[in-house]
């Protein structure tokens, strides 16, 4: 049984505590991790020597290690999801890094997978924590057992999984659901493994980060995907037919497209990048079957101990591989295979790492790779067996052993054209000769001298320091020692990790070496070096000018899922939809829906206010038409006359009199002084005074203006009424009283 | 003895700043500014001080004591439960710190002391609203809220500032204007003849048999009446304008007091006077919850779109309000926790946020995200902070956001099982899920506009580099950027220029322009509690979850 060194359960932690573990599979991949920081962190001493901040870089380094630690210990889907999350943003600084516009560019699609992936996974959580209430992977496994058999002895499931839950709701069965969970899961997890439609972050990321930070990419990171792959197909669905169909199929594709990719791919760190996928690929086929052969009750030991071999062998390849490109970049800042051609040449040190690595993944025999290939391929030949055979098996083998030859094409690709053959260009393949051992002495001339007295001065202490030296070829000095000691080592590993995948039925022993198992990496070797000569030496070079041949990439520019599919889904249809709706409802329909509540309002308003004017106006342009009132004369208004003329009478009689004649002098006398030129002040000067008479004329003229209007507006009426309502109250009040 | 002493954390801002602007007129010299400073500091200060004796002493709960009758069964009392303490508490938590960081932030400004003088009024005012016991109390608290805060949104003076203040007075007038429909049903169908809020509400079930559609029609309105200041979709409008008040009032008022004044209305609404018993299930559960709905994705695509650095937060305010109300329409225990545990975290988070924009506004004077290359390295504590906030708002675990979201989602997928009998109709069966998708959705919309801000604070890229900001950038390029070729000759040793390099590099980075610690201060604080709230919530939730239970 699986076997528990270590159980830490944390309550409280981000609200549903945190549960670390550490078994068999998880003890090996830690040391795996700890195994690649160390390498990985030995080469960036010198990789990173020369970048101004480097702070940053470690940090998020070191963040990264404890993160991804964390989600390989994880025993609770939570605590892996949280781990997961900060392992994304924290590897994000990696790609970014370079602050390059590609690296930006890459970065973004990098986190824009990572944050997609991150919350489809979440929605996944979210409908298995419902269905289950818990997220522990081992009780999450048991009750999904469960479900899945249609078994109710399980005695701890809750029974609200069978109550309300067939009755016809969102999901029709708490099965649906499950699946519902278990694909939003696959697709989280599968982005970050770089699984077929969402390896897009991996060819551009890679490349872009610093290789110590690629190498820990492609190694392990993706392999946070992978092992909650493994939860998921294992854990939730591993007796199940369909699921199994599923993640093998996209194993398959994910293995030949990566495949594809890689041997059309002329930059170094690229074509590994695209391994990469390819290489998971396979990791996902062996998950596939071990999920297959459980389903139908055969053993699946096979399976499962190749997928998890195939898993750890990656990570060390990978470590082995990236490093070298980061060797190359560190000393020409290319990687385009063109330029860098040649570049291994006398550096035995570099050549022993990189061609360990290409044995390794090119699955040669006696090397790690070819174990656990030879596992999954064999674990392929069972199925089919067991199921009869039919054709597609037979394809899906053939996809395997072909995809198995492009490996070892795309890597006899990079490793003549880096370790074998001359640069097309004999001063630059002079200078990468040079760099080759501290015996070089620097070289100071015009010309090209600059960049040759720069590299020259770092080539004095040869292309790379000791230490990374030693780390380099120690790490890949692993990979033989595994392949050739098989059975004392891999073995045991297989044996402490494959509880982890729910294995059935009991392992024996395989014979590595016999003839069968050596016929399909021969088949694939032989395939390979097909490959390489007639599709790679044919198709994918040309002739320059001076007859050297050059790689040129004949992959069509235009066929990029990226920018094909996603960016013009995410970012054209996406904004120009939801854009289109929430910008027409923010420009358009609020404003709109209140300028025509206004302009109902309003013209209710009008309405009930013109109502009433419009009575009047009507009886004013029928029964009431305006006669033109004929303007009484001045002389007509006898009381403004008589009243005026009595008080101007009155004023000139009191100007007459003599105190006030004084003042009138002295006003004159301060207006004369002020001067004429000046504004009278109205205080000190009067203007003169007008006749009382006519202002009384006006006034009278503009009260019977008035009482015109008033008389035949419509309040006059009302307030008519008012008033014979009041006369008539008193009336009868009048009356009341006097009886 | 706690019941009597409730109104005074409430009137004593609102004297206190009554009396400052009595004599705004007479702080002329910067001597009297800064006591005038000193003084409002410790008022809020003792204020808030005294909110958490009250609410220590009697453990977040009193009983409720009627302060004055208006007429009949119309009386202002108030009364603390655990919700209006909670609600209290983060109140008087922000207020203080908030009111520090105004001091350094309104230097620039004119009118101080009227500002001081409505700000310290407004916190009176949502403590009102805090500390109601009754729907009356509550209300005319909430319509108070509208003229404490306005002045605040003018204070500009501009015209765009006097438009949005024109539109939020509008908009606010309105929305109260059908709450009040909902507080006079409240008050005629209330089984206890009061409109006292009792948890699980108070309509009498007899009379709500009989006229359930009237009801619910009610609440339908109410909802969107008291979801103006929330800024539910079709009434939001005003939010994104009044970002042209200054910082600190989009900061706390418009992230934290007013919209969340709005959203505990809401809940108040719902959890306490309707009662999640009645509209359980109903269409107008629905109805609200798809106003909910709506507003998140309206509003965080729209964030995405905007350009203008507060704009955008305040979109992004809108989306996460809305939140707050699909947790309240689950009218679910879980729903209500969740709501409240939104609250809380979107406070910190929303409060930081702007804070860091008006840390930059103040600093630079920058007002658009575009313009935010490399502050990162310019502005480190700002922005570090700007950053945990970001993140938080995302949903990235081991923040706080991640708790309420997934105490949201938890809820809605709890609710939908529950729905999926048959009891919510063909709407209810699905609409839970779709929040979640919705939520999730916006947790991407989110991590767009949030981190685009981010990124290009400390990912300058190719444009910062060429301006001379501390991008890290190769060697190789740094020395062919036209360094003597005499150093170059002697430079065999790559320490010594990596030396060079890094000095140059420090020093191109050393313009820190950080702001003071009146403003570090707060920003510091709010991004402890953003962290901590996110690793250990226990303690938090379980204090929800008793509310949950009382209420839902």
């Amino acid at each position: 049984m699986n076997r528990v060194w270590m159980d830490l359960v944390t309550p409280g932690f981000c609200g549903m505590g945190m549960h670390l573990q550490l078994d068999g599979f998880r003890l090996v991949y830690c040391a795996v991790a700890v195994l690649m920081w160390t390498v990985s962190g030995i080469f960036s001493r010198e990789y990173m020597a020369h970048y101004a901040n480097r702070r940053r870089y470690y940090i998020f380094f070191w963040a990264t290690f404890a993160a991804t630690v964390g989600v390989f210990l994880s025993a609770n889907l939570f605590t892996t999801f949280i781990f997961f999350e900060i392992m994304s943003f924290t590897s994000y600084v990696w790609v970014a890094f370079d602050e390059r516009s590609a690296s930006l560019k890459a970065a973004e699609t990098y986190l824009a997978v990572a944050v997609i992936g991150g919350m489809v996974m979440l929605m996944g959580l979210f409908l298995l924590y419902d269905l289950f209430g818990t997220l522990e992977i081992d009780a999450v496994s048991v009750l999904a057992d469960a479900v899945m058999n249609g078994s109710r002895q399980a005695g701890n499931l809750p029974e609200s999984v069978w109550t309300g839950k067939t009755s016809g709701g969102f999901f029709a069965t708490a099965k649906a659901q499950l699946y519902t969970a278990g694909a939003l899961m696959l697709f989280g997890f599968g982005a970050k493994a770089g699984c077929f439609p969402l390896h897009i972050w991996l060819p551009k990321a890679h490349p872009e980060a610093p290789a110590p930070a690629s190498a820990l990419l492609s190694g392990i990171l993706t392999k946070t995907g992978v092992f909650g792959i493994i939860v998921v197909s294992c854990g939730l669905f591993g007796s199940d037919h369909s699921w199994g169909l599923l993640i093998a199929a996209l194993g398959l594709v994910t293995m030949f497209v990566g495949a594809l990719l890689a041997v059309f791919s002329i930059n170094l760190k690229r074509t590994l990048a695209c391994s990469s996928i390819s290489q998971i690929g396979f990791i996902l086929t062996g998950i596939g079957m071990a999920c297959l052969l459980r389903s139908i009750g055969e053993g699946n030991s096979l399976a499962v101990r190749g997928a998890f071999l195939h898993m750890v062998n990656h990570s060390l390849f990978k470590l082995v591989l990236f490093l070298c490109a980061g060797a190359v970049y560190m000393n020409l800042h290319q990687l385009d295979l063109n330029e860098i051609r040649g570049f291994g040449r006398h550096k035995p040190a570099l050549m022993f790492a990189f061609l360990m690595g290409a044995l390794g993944i090119g699955g040669i025999p006696l090397w790690n790779g070819y174990v656990s290939k030879t596992l999954i391929h064999e674990s392929i030949v069972e199925y089919m067996e067991a199921v009869g055979g039919p054709w597609i098996w037979h394809l899906a083998e053939w996809v395997f052993l072909f995809t198995g030859g492009m490996t070892v094409a795309y890597m006899l690709k990079l490793f003549l054209a880096v370790f074998v053959e001359k640069n097309t260009d004999p001063e630059k393949q002079r200078r990468y000769d040079e760099m080759c051992s501290g015996s070089v002495r620097k070289r100071m001339n015009g010309g090209s001298g600059e960049t040759a007295a720069r590299k020259g001065s770092e080539a004095a202490h040869s292309y790379m320091r000791p230490e990374t030296t030693a780390a380099l070829v120690a790490a890949a000095a692993i990979l033989p020692v595994l392949g050739l000691t098989a059975h004392q080592t891999m073995d045991r590993i297989a044996d402490l990790g494959q509880e982890f995948f729910h294995v059935q039925g009991h392992t024996h022993q395989v014979a590595y070496l016999s003839l069968g198992n050596l016929k399909g990496g021969a088949i694939s070797i032989c395939i390979g070096v097909i490959l390489y000569l007639a599709v790679i030496r044919g198709l994918l070079t040309e002739k320059d000018g001076a007859g050297n041949r050059r790689y040129v990439d004949r992959w069509p520019a235009w066929l990029d899922l990226e920018n094909l599919v996603y960016r013009p889904v995410l970012q054209v249809a996406l904004p120009a939809v939801g854009g289109a709706v929430f910008g027409f409802l923010d420009r358009y329909l609020v404003p709109a829906s209140t300028a025509a509540f206004l302009a109902v309002s309003t013209f209710v308003g009008r309405v009930l206010d013109s109502a009433v004017d419009g009575v009047v106006r009507f009886a004013r342009l029928t029964t009431h038409k305006q006669v033109p009132a004929e303007r009484e004369p001045h002389d007509s208004n006898l009381i403004a006359h008589v009243v005026g003329g009595a008080a101007d009478a009155v004023a000139a009689f009191l100007n007459g009199l003599p105190w006030n004649r004084q003042k009138a002098a002295a006003q004159k006398s301060a207006a004369a002084r002020q001067g004429a030129g000046l504004e009278p002040d109205g205080q000190l000067q009067r203007p003169a005074r007008e006749s009382v008479t006519d202002r009384l004329v006006r006034r009278e003229e503009r009260f019977r203006d008035n009482m015109r209007v008033i008389q035949e507006s419509f309040s006059y009426g009302l307030m008519l009424v008012c008033v014979g309502l009041c006369v008539t109250l008193i009336y009868l009040v009048w009356g009341f009283l006097g009886r | 003895m706690y019941d009597r002493l409730l109104a005074v954390p409430v009137f004593l801002p609102i004297a206190g700043g009554a009396a400052l602007l009595a004599m705004s007129g007479w702080i002329r010299r910067d001597k009297q500014e800064r006591i005038m400073q000193w003084l409002v500091e410790a008022l809020v200060l003792v204020n808030s001080l005294l909110m958490a004796w009250l609410i220590a002493g009697c453990g977040g709960v009193s009983g409720g004591r009627v302060l004055f009758r208006l007429y009949g069964q119309l009386t202002v009392m108030f009364r603390l439960d655990r919700m209006g303490s909670f609600f209290a508490g983060l109140v008087a938590f922000l207020w203080p710190l908030a009111t520090l960081y105004a001091f350094e932030y309104m230097e620039h400004e004119e009118r101080r002391p009227a500002f001081f003088a409505f700000y310290t009024i407004s916190y009176g005012v949502t403590l009102g609203v805090a500390l109601a016991g009754n729907l009356v109390t509550m209300y005319l608290f909430y319509e108070m809220l509208t003229f404490a805060t306005f002045p605040l949104v003018m204070h500009p003076m501009t015209t765009e500032a006097a438009r949005a203040t024109r539109q939020y007075l509008y908009y606010s007038i309105g929305g109260a204007a059908f709450a009040f429909i909902g507080l006079v049903t409240v008050l005629s169908f209330s089984a206890v003849g009061t409109t006292e809020f009792v948890a699980g509400g108070m309509i009498d079930p007899a009379a709500a048999a009989e006229h359930k559609n009237l009801l619910l029609f009610v609440y339908v309105l109410a909802f969107f009446g008291f979801g103006v200041k929330a800024a539910v979709f079709p009434l939001h409008d005003w939010l994104p304008k009044a970002a042209v008040a200054p910082t600190p009032v989009t900061a706390l008022l418009h992230a934290v007091a007013v919209v969340k004044s709005g959203a505990f209305a809401v809940l108040r609404f719902t959890y306490f006077s309707f009662g999640t018993e009645l509209l359980r299930g109903t269409w107008a559960q629905w109805v609200a919850m798809a106003a909910a709905l709506v507003t998140i994705t309206y509003a965080s695509t729209m964030a995405v779109k905007e350009v203008h650095f507060k704009r955008r937060l305040a979109y992004s305010t809108i989306s996460n309000l809305s939140y707050i109300l699909f947790g309240a329409t689950m009218m679910s225990p879980l729903g209500l926790a969740a709501a409240l545990i939104h609250l809380l975290a979107h406070a910190f988070m929303k409060i930081s946020a702007f804070f860091c924009a008006g840390a930059v506004m103040h600093r630079t004077g920058k007002t658009y995200i575009y313009e935010l290359d490399g502050m990162g390295y310019r502005m480190p504590v700002t922005f570090a902070c700007f950053t945990i906030s970001s993140l938080s708002l995302m949903g990235i675990p081991l923040f706080a956001g991640f708790i309420s979201k997934w105490n949201l989602c938890e809820a809605a997928l709890r609710l939908g099982g529950e729905m999926s009998g048959g009891a919510g109709g063909p709407v209810g069966r699905v609409l839970p899920y779709i929040g979640v998708a919705v939520i999730l959705y916006s947790a991407l919309m989110t991590g767009i506009y949030m981190l685009t801000v981010v990124v290009r604070a400390y990912f300058p890229g190719i444009i910062g580099k060429v301006k001379g900001s501390a991008a890290g950038e190769p060697e190789e390029e740094e020395a062919s950027a036209g360094k003597p070729a005499a150093r170059e000759a002697s430079a065999g040793k790559p320490t010594a220029r990596e030396s060079v390099a890094g000095k140059s590099a420090s020093a191109e980075s050393s313009v820190n322009q950080d702001p003071s610690w009146r403003m570090l201060l707060p920003l510091v604080i709010f991004a402890v509690v953003i962290v901590a709230v996110g690793i250990h919530a226990g303690p938090v939730l379980r204090y929800l979850a008793l509310i949950g239970g009382e209420a839902g």
